[in-house]
């Protein structure tokens, strides 16, 4: 029996030989310009724009298809995308974008290995032209209800009547703010006047769809969420789907047919793939030479840096994030703006960035990260906001004490953060400052990501907690607004406005000053505005200390000629060269 | 025994409906939401999302819906479309219906893709780097083992068992990035990380390659995955040896003048095999359907990952998919080392 099974199994080694042998070989065509990068562990969630929220899905996005307008990457300036320009009404709330008519939607044919235009089914089939009814069908599809889009609150929270079909209080997309006068001409019209619509309205979930793709038409069959799978994807930015091999790489091929305008140009690089790696194996994969750009894990930071040659590719960019704590103002102790101050004032950020985190990060002084529009900058305010000020702590810490007529033995204070090796150092980093600068014994507890993101979402929230945000759009307005404004993501609040956890907190002048600031179209003024509320944030009422502001620390070959993005992802890599 | 076999079959049906059940109650008793977000969604947002995926309807409701897409085929007059919503592990025609049969639901966190889909493209993976890791557990474990307990208290003795306390004693945590930067990035013998096979695959998991294209991706993680199960198995294969060796029956074979690589291979090894088939089940189960740390090092595209992240992302289906797959394969392969005990000790009868 034994002698069979072997058989068997050499037998079944022998036909699987045989047929690997039978494949063709590899083709060998002209040589063509390849990069390989990588996007991080684990498969890319989706490519579709409507239903993508996270940097790697948005990477492939703004590679494979244009919005209306485009952010650069590096200035973060507002530019043209499909709209080559545009007009505001007299209130500023309708925006008339005229779009371009010259860019076709394509698809890469396997069977050619080639880039081709997508044609419709009329008898002599012509090329399908991205046109303003395709922008208003990406939008419709974003926002319907059925689509169970996460970002769609964005949109719904921008476009005149978007919110009510969203939440299903109409089927009738017509009385939502977005129209195509004809194929070339859409016109949005937005809820406030605000300097950022521009900005909103070149977000991936305002990007055209395909509608025949993903609802079938008479020579199209319906592939519902699954149009961005290898062999289905259409798009038409300056690179298009060639392949994804789930958990494992993408790889974008050239979009030869995309018009090459000024600020988004035609891609050099012929095709790049990025692996789904974990740091650690990723940045073996750059050291061997295989792909051309990675993150530095952070047990490495300080070899890449005393490297001769790793020194030289090493660059530390800035990433629009923030990490903070906050503070649950409704708790015992941190019900204080005094004690929240001292704890903030206590952290010594810069020690913080030079002994545990090492990635060059910036110490923040407040929460919107300067670059965003509308934020402040340490050049313009250097003294805005919490600086790490032992004396002063101490006296604030002080003050409170001797009102109260107790110790800082009777302070019991908790910091909460979700379970992970980082946030630990962190918080244990920032413990001892406490014992040291305030002589505060602050207990530390984590739970598990998702029990954690249900605590503080409660009015159990702890008094202190962690979290950081990043950038949806890059506007300051995206920040303070969204997270800390009553309602907000850290501040939400019940149905008649009352604190439902978070920090818990409602202050008049910050709420009007924010919403000043959105609609306040001189720059320099909206910045002093964005700086009074930081003001008030960080200091005034110490609602939350801001911790550091997000650095990326990477590695790329000499022979890369690239571009840094401060978006977090959402590389322009069609700008990037290689020389091989 | 056939008997026997379609008795163990009945009840892993009722196994496995004992731990849907419990999977699934537990998975929806944990606080925390599959779409709780760092960035808190709106109230309506949320609406949207629990009624796309029935997460609005009562427990016992979904738990329903969920058992009917698993267990009972569904059938139409026209073929089912390739969308999220008409996927299934199989699909057949009967006359001019289209029949589906055994959808495990989408993924909440990969918006374009099923449980189903993960099953066809990661499975595979996992189930070729077991079964190349189990081997390599085997080639080594077992000789260093018989070896050791033949050569009681001499050298071969002495390095085996160093050997699997090392293989015990460092982790793949750390075998896996050493053996990664050694033969990946300073020696360049193998690619640091990735895997050589594609779908589809023969058979539903056979590479459609077998050359050093492929084996040079797969020898690296098969060794460290490998190395700490072979530690296992050399020393329990030496403790159940060196007891069966000092068996009557062994000394009956030896009196009776039999040559000693017969008593060895007749007598002793086989009878001394039982405690070592006996882990190899949960063993084989374990490594087949996926280990987290060996693919993430190694970079590779298989099951492991959905293990981990699906708990922490509360996708419900990819966690009910990977439990109840983990499961199956426990109680087959169980089902297996019993079948095995009656070949290896002709006592044991199940009729």
């Amino acid at each position: 029996m034994r002698k069979s099974l072997f058989l068997a199994v050499a037998a079944l080694m022998i036909v699987s030989m045989a047929l690997a042998a039978c494949q063709p070989p590899a083709a060998e065509g002209p040589t063509i310009k390849t990069l390989k990068l990588n996007m991080g562990p684990g498969d890319i969630p989706t490519l579709d724009p409507s239903l993508a929220t996270d940097t790697s899905s948005t990477q492939i996005d703004v590679m494979t298809f244009v919005g209306l307008t485009r952010q650069d990457e590096v200035t973060t300036l507002i530019g043209p995308g499909m709209a080559t320009d545009w007009t505001y009404s007299e209130d500023g709330k309708t925006i008339t974008f005229n779009l371009r008519n010259d860019v076709p939607w394509v698809k890469y044919d396997a069977v050619s290995d080639q880039v081709v235009q997508v044609t419709d089914c009329s008898e002599t089939p012509a090329v399908r032209i991205v046109n303003a009814y395709d922008f208003v069908y990406g939008i419709e599809r974003t926002l319907n209800p059925a689509t169970a889009s996460d970002y769609a609150y964005v949109l719904s929270f921008a476009i005149d009547g978007a919110a009510a079909y969203n939440n299903g209080e109409t089927d009738d997309f017509s009385t939502v703010g977005v129209k195509a006068i004809d194929a070339f001409t859409l016109e949005m019209t937005f809820n406030e006047a605000a300097a950022y619509n521009a900005n909103i309205a070149g977000m991936w979930i305002a990007y055209p769809s395909p509608s025949w793709l993903i609802d079938g038409d008479d020579c199209t069959e319906a592939r519902g969420d699954k149009w961005t799978e290898t062999g289905f994807f259409q798009g038409f930015g300056p690179y298009t789907m060639k392949e994804w091999v789930h958990d494992s790489y993408i790889t974008l091929v050239k979009n030869p047919f995309w018009p090459g305008t000024e600020n988004i140009p035609a891609a050099k690089i012929d095709e790049v793939t990025w692996t789904m790696l974990d740091e650690v194996p990723a940045f073996a994969e750059y050291e061997a030479g295989n792909i051309a750009s990675a993150a530095v894990p952070l047990a490495d930071i300080d070899r890449v840096k005393s490297d001769p040659t790793l020194s030289q590719e090493l660059v530390i960019a800035p990433v629009q994030c923030t990490y903070y704590y906050g503070f649950n103002t409704t708790k015992p102790f941190v019900d204080d703006a005094r004690v929240r101050r001292a704890l903030s004032m206590a952290i010594d950020r810069q020690g913080l960035i030079d002994n545990v985190l090492k990635g060059g990060q910036e110490p923040a002084q407040w929460f919107s990260r300067p670059g965003l529009a509308g934020a402040p900058t340490m050049a313009d305010h250097p003294d805005l906001g919490v600086k790490f000020d032992p004396e002063g702590a101490m006296a604030e810490l002080q003050s409170y004490l001797d009102e109260k007529g107790i110790t800082v033995a009777d302070v019991d204070i908790t910091l909460m953060f979700n379970t992970s090796s980082g946030h630990q150092k962190i918080a244990e980093a920032i413990q001892q400052m406490w014992k040291d600068n305030l002589g505060l014994d602050v207990k530390l507890v984590n739970q598990e990501w998702a029990v954690y993101l249900d605590t503080i979402r409660t009015v159990d929230t702890p008094q202190i907690y962690r979290l950081g945000w990043c950038q949806d759009y890059a506007d300051a307005n995206n920040f303070i607004r969204e997270v800390f404004a009553s309602g907000g993501s850290a501040n939400p609040t019940n149905e008649d406005g009352s604190p439902a956890g978070g920090v818990m907190w409602k202050n008049d002048e910050f709420e009007s000053l924010i919403v000043q600031a959105a609609t306040e179209l001189d720059p320099a003024a909206r910045v002093e505005l964005y700086a009074q509320a930081e003001e008030i944030l960080v200091y005034t009422d110490a609602v939350m200390a801001p911790i550091y502001w997000y650095t990326r620390v990477s590695v790329t070959k000499p022979n890369v000629t690239r571009t840094y993005s401060v978006l977090g992802g959402q590389e322009s890599v069609n700008k990037w060269d290689v020389t091989q | 025994m056939g008997r026997y076999i379609v008795r163990r079959l009945l009840y892993l049906v009722v196994v496995l409906f004992v731990v849907s059940v419990i999977t699934f109650g537990l998975m929806h008793a944990v606080p925390g939401g599959p779409f709780d977000r760092e960035k808190a969604l709106p109230p309506d947002i949320m609406e949207n999302l629990n009624r796309r995926y029935n997460l609005d309807q009562p427990i016992v409701v979904q738990y329903g819906l969920y058992m009917r897409e698993v267990l009972i085929p569904k059938c139409q007059d026209t073929h089912w479309l390739a969308t999220t919503e008409d996927d299934a592990m199989i699909k057949f025609k009967v006359g001019n219906l289209y029949c589906k049969w055994m959808n495990f639901g989408p993924s909440y966190r990969s918006r374009s893709r099923t449980v189903n889909d993960i099953f066809r493209d990661q499975l595979p993976i996992s189930m070729q780097l077991g079964v190349m890791a189990l081997t390599v557990a085997l080639i080594i474990g077992l000789p260093s083992g018989i070896l050791a307990a033949l050569k009681q208290n001499t050298i071969f003795d002495y390095l085996g068992m160093s050997i699997a306390i090392f293989g015990v004693s460092v982790p793949v945590i750390v075998l896996g990035p050493l053996m990664v930067y050694v033969f990946g990035v300073a020696l360049g013998w193998f690619p640091p990380t990735g895997w050589g096979s594609q779908p589809p695959y023969i058979l539903g998991f056979i590479p459609r390659n077998l050359g050093w294209d492929y084996f040079k991706y797969a020898i690296m993680p098969a060794v460290a995955l490998g190395l700490g199960s072979s530690a296992i198995i050399a020393r329990l294969t030496r403790a159940s040896l060196l007891q069966v060796v000092r068996e009557d029956y062994i000394r009956t074979a030896r009196a009776k003048g039999l040559r000693e690589r017969l008593v060895i291979t007749q007598h002793a090894l086989k009878n001394s095999l039982i405690p070592v088939v006996t882990i190899l089940g949960p063993m084989f189960a374990a490594l087949v359907t996926g280990t987290f740390v060996t693919e993430l090092t190694f970079g590779i595209p298989g099951m492991g990952r959905y293990f981990v992240t699906s708990i922490t992302n509360r996708d419900y289906p990819v966690i009910m998919g990977t439990i109840l797959l983990y499961a199956i394969f426990l109680v087959i392969a169980n089902l297996v080392v019993d079948l095995i005990y009656a070949y290896l000790d002709p006592r044991i009868r199940y009729d």
